[in-house]
């Protein structure tokens, strides 16, 4: 399943978004490929074209680090925000569960090319907002509900 | 005859005293029990006679919590109240 419109790109027109997709590398990855990890310098921004990348954070379970899934993106979702923020270090692992393609814009050609035009550089970088406030609200209803648990199992 | 009063007046204390007695131990019995706390030793115990399931069941279970968690979250937003933020889900990690 491709996804025309990537969530990053809400909003440009058809040649801005042309421009904007010729920045990138389309990278193919096999079942099982890791993207990136957890750690890691933030270089390089994915948009999910093909398959699916899993976002995985370690967790003790039976005194082993596991990766445990904690979200997972699909077409036309972004992945690897941290490219764009600072300390630009990545905070999850990426890897996928199936063959999989995404397109790979580095931080210096997005911001060359945001330069260069302003408006693009402006609904991209709300586009970006959303994308991370989404992720923020979500996480936030996650952990309030593991907090309502933990008061009805220590707080009675 | 004195002897025969005295082991016989000590004969009869002795019952007595046992008699006394008796109840009462009877009695310590029940106050006895709570120091056999055997429930607190087998809630340390049976956990560790259960059968374990295998980590990749386990880490399966987790995921499929996350899933549950992640979708019950989307809800809420899509729809803010109260309810949604605390409805329940199907995970055995909270059932």
């Amino acid at each position: 399943m491709i996804n025309p419109t990537p969530d990053l790109l809400m909003g440009l027109d058809a040649a801005q978004t042309r421009e904007f997709l010729a920045l990138g590398k389309r990278l193919l990855l096999s079942s099982g490929a890791q993207l990136f990890r957890l750690g890691e310098p933030a270089e390089t921004l994915y948009v999910v074209q093909r398959g699916r990348v899993r976002l995985t954070l370690p967790m003790q379970v039976r005194g082993s680090d596991e990766e445990v899934m904690v979200e997972e993106r699909i077409p036309g979702q972004t992945v690897g925000w941290s490219a764009l923020t600072p300390p630009y270090r990545f905070t999850l692992t990426a890897s996928v569960p199936l063959e999989s393609e995404v397109l790979s814009l580095s931080r210096e050609a997005l911001r060359a090319h945001f330069e260069a035009n302003p408006a693009v550089g402006q609904i991209v970088a709300l586009n970006l907002a959303a994308v991370v406030g989404e992720r923020l609200q979500l996480f936030q209803a996650m952990w309030l509900r593991e907090m309502q648990r933990t008061v009805e199992l220590h707080g009675a | 005859m004195v002897l025969c009063m005295s082991v016989l007046g000590l004969a009869l204390a002795a019952m007595a005293f046992g008699a006394a007695t008796r109840p009462e131990r009877a009695a310590q019995q029940p106050a006895a029990q709570p120091q056999l706390a055997k429930p607190h030793a087998r809630f340390f115990v049976e956990p560790v006679a259960q059968p374990r399931i295998p980590i990749d069941a386990l880490l399966a279970q987790i995921e499929n919590h996350v899933r549950l968690e992640h979708a019950a979250a989307e809800s809420f937003l899509e729809y803010p109240t109260s309810a949604l933020l605390h409805s329940k889900t199907s995970s055995p990690f909270v059932n």
